[in-house]
C-alpha cells in the first residue's frame, strides 16, 4: 500500500474487510483476554503438522518452502526472511555435522514493547509449537525459550504449566528449557542471547562467526523471535497461501503492534502489514508539536501529520527513515515536551551501553549529557551542532547496533523536535507537563551481576 | 660467501629492533594506547605491518645463515630447535622464537576465522617469543656483547621491561566493564554547564512541575 493510497483511507471505512480473520495469534476478541489453555489451543489451530523429515541443504524441507512462499520474516525488528535463517542453519549443521540449537527470542529488552510478553501470556502453545516445528526444520537437538526475567505478569510460570500440559499430552519432541534475560536493553540482542545462555553476561559479541554457524556452545543456532515462531506454526499449519490473505504484496501477513498513545499504557493489537498510521494513533489532534515515535528507542520520531500519510510497513516508512521494526507505535501526548521525553530515554540507552566498544562506551555518555542539557531548558551553544556530530561519530562503530541505534534516534529527535529545540534555546518549552510519559526503566547495571 | 654472513648478522640486529617495536607497539594496542600525532588505528596498524616487516627480515636471517657455508646450520634446525651443530643451544632457542612468532602470525592472519580466545593464547606466545629471541641474538654471536650493539641489545630490554611494567599496572587499574558507563555518566554530567542537566531543578522546562517528576540525568 503506498502512501497516497493511505491517504486517502478514510477512519473506520472497510476495515473489518481489510483485517481479515484477524486475530490469527492472539485469542479471538470474544474470548477476551484469557490465557488459552492446550484444549482451546488445540480446538482453535488443530494438532502439531509435524513434517517427519528434517531438512537438508539441497532439499529443504516443506516447511522451509512455504515459508519463503509466505514471505514471512523476523519479527523482532530486523525483518529478515525466515526461511534464509533456517536454510543458514541448516548448511552450517550439514557442514559441520553438529547438531543445531533454536532458541525462541521472547527477551523483549525494549522497554516499550509488550508484545512479545502478551503473546506468551495468552497464546504460548502457538510459540511453543512454532519452537517445535522449527526445531524439526532444521534437525536441532536442543530448543531454549527466554522470557525477560521481570514483567509484570508471570510469563515463565504460565509457561511452565503450558509445558507441562505439553508433556501429558506427549507432544513434544525436542525437551524445551526455559531461561531468563537480565532486564538489560540489549540482552535480547541475538549474539547477547546466546552469550548469556552459554554462561556469559548478556553482552552482544562481535560477528563474525555468524551465530548461525557458531552459536550455542559453538554449534550452529538459529534465535527466532517467539511472535515469528507463532507465525510459523500457523504457516505450518494453514499454508502460505492463507498467511498472504492480509498484509501488503511485498510485506504479507500480520503482526503485533504495542500501542501507546496519551494515557501511556500498551495496547497490544494483531493488525495486518500495511495498516495505515492513522488508523492507530485514533484521534489525537495532529497539531504542529505532535509527533510519533516508530519502532522504540532504537527507532524514529516523525511529525504526526507525517506519520499520519504513512502505512506499517517497511516500503512505506524507508522514505521517512522509520522501519516497521518489533512494531511499536507511540504517540507523544501533546502537553509533554519531546526533547525531555528523549532526554529520558537517551540516558537510559547510554546507561545500558556493554561498555565494550570505545565509541558508545564514550560517545553515548556524552551525547546523553547533551540531550539532557537541550532538554534543560538553557542549552549552551553549539549543543545542537555537538549533538549531530558525535551521532554521526558514534554510528557503525560498535560489535552491535547499540550506538547506531540511539544515534538515528537522537537525531530524529533533533528534526522532528527543531522548533522546540529553538524555543529551548531561548529558554522556553512549550510543554505544560513533564510528568515522565515514556517507559524508561530505572535500575542501571551496577555490577557483572546485573548482566547474568 | 661473507656477503651472506654480514647479511645474517645484519638482519638480525634489524629484527631484533623490529621485534622490540612490535612487541612495545602492541602492548600499548592493547592498552588502547596512542602515540603522539597518530590515530588509535595507526598505532594498530603500524603494530600489524612492523609485525609483518620483521617476519621478513627473519626469513632473511634465516635463510642467509642457512645458506653461509662458513659454519654448518642445517636448513630444518632453523625450525627444529636444538638440531644445529653449530652453537646447539642458542641457536636452538632462534628456532624456538622463531616457530613461535610464526605461530603468532599465521593466527593474526587467519584471525577472522578463529575465536577470538584462541587467537589471544597463541597472541600471548609473544611474551615468550620475544625474550627467548633476545637471549638467541645476545648469546648465539659476541656481535650484541659489546659497544654500540650491547647498548641497543640493553636498550631493547629496557623497553620491553618498561612497556610490560605499564602495561600490568594499566591493566590493574581497570574499572570493571559493568561499571564502566556508570563512571563516565557521572563524569560528563557533572561537566554540563551548573553542574548540572536536569529538567526537574529550577531551570525545567513547562509550568505543570512535580516533585514526583523524575528526569534528572543522575
Amino acid at each position: 500500500m503506498t502512501a497516497t493510497t493511505a491517504g486517502a483511507f478514510h477512519e473506520g471505512s472497510s476495515r473489518a474487510a481489510a483485517r481479515g480473520d484477524l486475530p490469527r495469534l492472539l485469542p479471538p476478541v470474544r474470548e477476551g483476554k484469557r490465557p488459552q489453555n492446550l484444549d482451546a489451543h488445540l480446538a482453535r489451530h488443530g494438532g502439531l503438522p509435524y513434517r517427519d523429515r528434517t531438512g537438508m541443504p539441497g532439499n529443504p524441507s516443506a516447511l522451509v518452502r512455504d515459508l519463503e512462499e509466505a514471505g514471512l520474516t523476523g519479527r523482532g525488528g530486523a525483518a529478515f526472511p525466515v526461511h534464509r535463517k533456517l536454510m543458514a542453519v541448516l548448511e552450517a549443521a550439514g557442514q559441520r555435522g553438529r547438531p543445531p540449537a533454536v532458541i525462541a527470542n521472547g527477551a523483549e529488552s525494549e522497554p516499550a514493547s509488550d508484545k512479545d510478553a502478551t503473546l506468551l501470556w495468552l497464546a504460548p502453545h502457538l510459540v511453543l509449537d512454532g519452537l517445535q516445528l522449527a526445531a524439526e526444520a532444521v534437525g536441532a537437538d536442543t530448543a531454549i525459550l527466554v522470557t525477560h526475567a521481570d514483567r509484570g505478569r508471570d510469563v515463565a510460570g504460565r509457561l511452565r504449566q503450558a509445558l507441562q500440559e505439553r508433556l501429558a499430552a506427549r507432544l513434544d519432541r525436542v525437551p524445551v528449557q526455559l531461561a531468563a534475560a537480565p532486564a538489560r536493553f540489549l540482552a535480547g540482542q541475538e549474539t547477547a542471547l546466546v552469550n548469556q545462555l552459554g554462561g556469559g553476561p548478556a553482552i552482544p559479541t562481535f560477528m563474525p562467526p555468524r551465530i548461525t554457524e557458531r552459536g550455542l556452545a559453538a554449534n550452529p543456532t538459529l534465535v527466532q523471535n517467539v511472535e515469528t515462531l507463532a507465525q510459523l506454526a500457523l504457516i505450518a499449519r494453514r499454508g502460505p497461501r492463507w498467511f498472504r490473505e492480509v498484509g501488503t504484496a511485498s510485506e504479507p501477513g500480520s503482526m503485533l503492534a504495542t500501542l501507546r498513545r496519551a494515557d501511556g499504557l500498551p495496547r497490544i493489537v494483531e493488525i495486518p502489514l500495511g495498516t495505515p498510521l492513522r488508523d492507530l494513533l485514533g484521534d489525537a489532534p495532529a497539531g504542529p508539536e505532535s509527533a510519533v515515535l516508530l519502532g522504540g528507542y532504537h527507532g524514529r520520531w516523525l511529525p504526526a501529520a507525517r506519520a499520519a500519510t504513512l502505512t506499517l510497513d517497511n516500503r512505506s516508512l524507508e522514505p521517512a527513515g522509520a522501519r516497521v521494526g518489533a512494531g511499536i507505535v507511540i504517540s507523544l501526548p501533546a502537553d509533554r515536551c519531546g526533547l525531555v521525553e528523549t532526554a529520558r530515554a537517551v540516558r537510559y540507552l547510554a546507561l545500558e551501553s556493554a561498555g565494550q566498544c570505545g565509541p558508545c562506551l564514550n560517545g553515548l555518555p556524552r551525547i546523553a549529557a547533551a540531550f539532557a542539557e537541550l532538554a534543560s531548558g538553557r542549552p549552551r551553544r553549539g549543543t545542537r551542532e555537538d549533538l549531530e556530530r558525535w551521532s554521526g561519530l558514534v554510528t557503525g562503530r560498535g560489535a552491535c547496533h547499540h550506538p547506531d541505534g540511539t544515534a538515528r534516534f537522537v537525531r530524529s529527535a533533533l528534526r522532528t523536535f527543531a522548533n522546540e529545540v529553538r524555543r529551548h534555546e531561548r529558554g522556553q518549552c512549550s510543554a505544560a507537563s513533564t510528568a515522565p510519559f515514556l517507559p524508561v526503566p530505572d535500575g542501571a547495571a551496577r555490577s557483572e551481576d546485573d548482566w547474568m | 660467501m661473507t656477503a651472506f654472513w654480514y647479511a645474517s648478522r645484519a638482519t638480525g640486529v634489524v629484527a631484533l629492533l623490529l621485534l622490540t617495536a612490535v612487541m612495545v607497539l602492541g602492548m600499548l594496542v592493547n592498552r588502547q594506547g596512542r602515540l603522539p600525532g597518530l590515530p588509535r588505528f595507526a598505532v594498530t596498524g603500524l603494530h600489524r605491518n612492523l609485525s609483518l616487516l620483521a617476519v621478513i627480515f627473519v626469513a632473511i636471517h634465516v635463510l642467509t645463515s642457512v645458506a653461509d657455508g662458513y659454519v654448518n646450520i642445517p636448513v630444518f634446525s632453523a625450525v627444529v630447535p636444538f638440531m644445529s651443530p653449530y652453537e646447539r643451544l642458542w641457536l636452538g632457542l632462534g628456532a624456538v622464537s622463531f616457530d613461535l612468532a610464526i605461530a603468532v602470525i599465521v593466527t593474526s592472519l587467519l584471525r577472522r576465522h578463529l575465536s577470538r580466545r584462541a587467537w589471544r593464547v597463541v597472541h600471548l606466545l609473544s611474551y615468550l617469543c620475544w625474550p627467548i629471541a633476545w637471549v638467541h641474538s645476545f648469546f648465539a654471536s659476541g656481535d650484541l656483547q659489546h659497544g654500540v650493539l650491547l647498548i641497543l641489545a640493553i636498550g631493547c630490554a629496557i623497553a620491553v621491561g618498561v612497556g610490560l611494567v605499564w602495561r600490568l599496572a594499566a591493566a590493574a587499574g581497570d574499572v570493571p566493564r559493568a561499571e564502566r558507563v556508570g563512571l563516565i555518566m557521572a563524569a560528563v554530567h557533572d561537566r554540563t554547564p551548573r553542574g548540572r542537566a536536569t529538567a526537574n531543578d529550577a531551570d525545567a522546562p513547562g509550568d505543570a512541575r512535580h516533585p514526583r517528576d523524575r528526569t534528572s540525568t543522575r
